[in-house]
C-alpha cells in the first residue's frame, strides 16, 4: 500500500470509516474503550496530578486521550480483520476488486477519529468538573500534531491487524499490550522516570511521537524544533509502516488463499 | 453425612471445572499475558504515575494499592465470567435443570478465582520487592497474607453479584470493565480516601477492596494484626453482602426465567 492507493480509493475510506461508526455506536465494549476507559484515567491522573498544579491539566488532557487512542488501536483496529472473519464478511471484502488494506485502513480511520472523543470528554471533564482553564499554548501546531498523529496510528494499526491474524500467539498477548505502551510512551508522565534500557523502545513506537508532539504543542516552553522532528518521526513511521503493512496483507491473504483458511480462526 | 459428602463433591466438581471451561482457551501464553504480565503492567503505570505526582518516597503507597487491586482481574473478571458464560455456552438450562443445591453450586464458582487471584496479589508484591523495592521488613507477613486471603474473597463477592447480573444484560464485558476502572478510583489504590469528596468515599466504604488495602498498607507499615483486625472483619462482611445479594438475585432470576421461559433470552 502507498500514498498514491490512498488517494485514488479516498471514496471507500470515507464510506468505510462512516460505516464503521454508525456500527461502534452501538457497542458496549467499544464505547467503554473509547469513552468511559479513557475518562476514568483522567478522572484518576487529575486527581494523583493536582500537585503538580494547575498548568498540568492539559496534560492530562492530552495524555488520557493518547490512552484512549492507543486502547482502540490495539484492541479495535488489532480485530478490524478478526471482525469481519465473525461476522462472515471477510471472504467477499477480499473477493471485491478494491485493496483489502483500503478497506481496513477506512475502518482504522474510524477508530482513531472516535476515539478523539475521549480526548474532547477528557477536556470537559477537567474545564468543567475540576474548573482548569485549559488552554492550548500552540494551536496550530497542535492542529497539525493531530492530524500526523491520526495518520501515524492508522498506519501503526495496518501492522497491528494482520499481525493478530498470522500469529494467534501474539494475539495472545493483546491484552497485555495495553499499559506498557501507555508506560512506555509517555502519555502521563515523561519516560525519564522509566529505566534507562527501555527508552530506545520508546523511540521505537509512533505513540511516542505522537506524545511528544502533541504534549509539546499544550504545553509552555517547548522549542518548535523539538515538535517538528516529532512529526517527521511520525511521518518516517508511517511510511515504513505503510510499507511492511503492505506486505503483511499480501501474505496474509496468499497464505489464507493457498491454505483455504480464510474464514478460518 | 450423605447431603454433606454430596454437595462438597458438588462443590468441587463445580468449581473446578467451572474454572477449566473458562479458561477452555488456556495456553500458558494467554494466562500468563491476561492474568500475570497485564496486572503487573497496570501496576507499574499506576505507581510510576503516582510517584511522578508525589514523590519516590510515597511509592509503597501505590505499589500496596495497585497489588491488593490486582485481585479485582480474578475477582470480578473471573467469577463473572464463569456465572455468566453458564448462559453465553448455553449451559444455563442444564445447570438450573438439575437438583443441585444452588447455593454450593453458586459459591463454587469463585473458589478456584480466590485461589487465583491470592497469587496474582502474590506476585505483584514479589515483584514490588524485587523491582520497585517494597520493604517489607517491619510487616507480619502471616497477617499480610490473611489480607490478601480476606480482600480476595470479599472481592468475589461483588463478582458473584456482577455474574449474577451478567444472566440479565448483554455487555457482561462493559458492565465489568466499568467496575473494574472505578474500583481503581473508588478503593483508594491510587487516591487517598480522604481526598476523595464525601458522597464518593461513602461509596468508597461500601465497596470491598477498599478496607483490605487500607490493612495491607497499615500491616507493611508496621502494624499487628491486632490492629487491622476490625478492618479485615468489615472487608469480609462487606464481600458476604454482595455475595448473599448476588445468591439471592441468582435464585430470583432463576425462579422469573423458569416461569417465564426467558433462560436464554438475550
Amino acid at each position: 500500500m502507498n500514498v498514491r492507493t490512498l488517494l485514488k480509493y479516498w471514496r471507500t475510506i470515507l464510506i468505510v470509516a462512516e460505516m464503521t461508526i454508525r456500527q461502534q455506536l452501538m457497542d458496549g465494549f467499544i464505547i467503554f474503550t473509547v469513552l468511559f476507559q479513557p475518562i476514568i484515567i483522567a478522572l484518576l491522573a487529575l486527581w494523583m496530578l493536582k500537585g503538580k498544579g494547575p498548568d498540568y491539566a492539559i496534560f492530562v488532557v492530552v495524555g488520557s486521550g493518547l490512552t484512549g487512542l492507543w486502547s482502540s488501536l490495539l484492541f479495535i483496529s488489532g480485530n478490524s480483520i478478526n471482525a469481519e472473519r465473525w461476522s462472515g464478511t471477510l471472504e467477499p471484502l477480499v473477493a471485491i476488486p478494491t485493496p483489502f488494506e483500503v478497506i481496513i485502513f477506512g475502518k482504522n480511520l474510524a477508530n482513531v477519529i472516535q476515539s478523539l472523543l475521549s480526548m474532547v470528554l477528557g477536556y470537559i471533564v477537567a474545564a468543567f468538573f475540576f474548573g482548569y482553564d485549559l488552554t492550548i499554548v500552540q494551536p496550530w501546531y497542535f492542529a497539525v500534531s493531530l492530524i500526523i498523529s491520526i495518520f501515524a496510528f492508522i498506519s501503526f494499526g495496518l501492522i497491528i491487524a494482520p499481525v493478530f491474524v498470522m500469529n494467534p500467539g501474539v494475539r495472545a498477548w493483546q491484552n497485555a499490550m495495553e499499559f506498557p505502551v501507555y508506560l512506555l510512551c509517555g502519555f502521563l508522565f515523561p519516560i525519564a522516570l522509566l529505566p534507562g534500557w527501555t527508552t530506545p523502545i520508546s523511540y521505537l513506537l509512533p505513540p511516542y511521537w505522537a506524545a511528544v508532539a502533541l504534549h509539546g504543542a499544550t504545553t509552555v516552553g517547548t522549542a518548535p524544533s523539538e515538535i517538528f522532528f516529532a512529526w517527521g518521526m511520525m511521518v518516517l513511521f508511517s511510511l515504513i509502516d505503510l510499507l511492511v503493512a503492505s506486505r503483511l496483507f499480501k501474505l496474509m491473504l496468499y497464505k489464507a488463499r493457498a491454505d483455504a483458511t480464510l474464514g478460518m480462526e | 453425612m450423605r447431603a454433606l459428602s454430596s454437595n462438597l463433591r458438588l462443590f468441587w466438581q463445580g468449581t473446578l471445572l467451572s474454572y477449566r471451561a473458562l479458561f477452555h482457551w488456556l495456553r500458558p501464553a494467554q494466562y500468563v499475558a491476561s492474568k500475570v504480565f497485564m496486572p503487573l503492567a497496570q501496576m507499574f503505570f499506576f505507581v510510576f504515575l503516582g510517584t511522578f505526582a508525589t514523590s519516590a518516597a510515597n511509592a509503597g503507597f501505590y505499589i500496596i494499592g495497585n497489588a491488593i487491586q490486582i485481585t479485582a482481574v480474578s475477582g470480578i473478571f473471573g467469577v463473572t465470567m464463569s456465572v455468566g458464560g453458564e448462559r453465553e455456552t448455553g449451559t444455563l438450562p442444564y445447570l438450573f435443570g438439575t437438583p443441585a443445591n444452588r447455593l454450593v453450586t453458586f459459591f463454587g464458582r469463585a473458589f478456584m478465582h480466590i485461589l487465583d487471584g491470592m497469587l496474582g496479589v502474590v506476585i505483584a508484591f514479589a515483584w514490588g520487592v524485587i523491582l520497585l523495592g517494597l520493604d517489607l521488613s517491619r510487616t507480619d507477613l502471616a497477617a499480610l497474607a490473611l489480607t490478601i486471603a480476606v480482600t480476595t474473597v470479599s472481592t468475589c463477592g461483588l463478582g458473584l453479584l456482577m455474574g449474577c447480573l451478567s444472566l440479565i444484560t448483554v455487555n457482561v464485558m462493559f458492565v465489568n470493565n466499568f467496575v473494574y476502572f472505578l474500583l481503581l478510583i473508588f478503593s483508594g489504590a491510587n487516591v487517598p480516601i480522604a481526598e476523595l469528596p464525601n458522597w464518593m468515599q461513602a461509596i468508597s466504604y461500601a465497596l470491598p477492596l477498599t478496607r483490605g488495602i487500607a490493612a495491607a498498607r497499615s500491616l507493611v507499615g508496621g502494624a499487628s494484626l491486632a490492629d487491622v483486625a476490625p478492618l479485615l472483619w468489615t472487608e469480609l462482611g462487606v464481600g458476604l453482602v454482595y455475595g448473599l445479594i448476588g445468591y439471592v438475585l441468582f435464585s430470583w432470576f432463576e425462579f422469573i426465567a423458569k416461569r417465564r421461559g426467558t433462560l436464554e433470552v438475550f
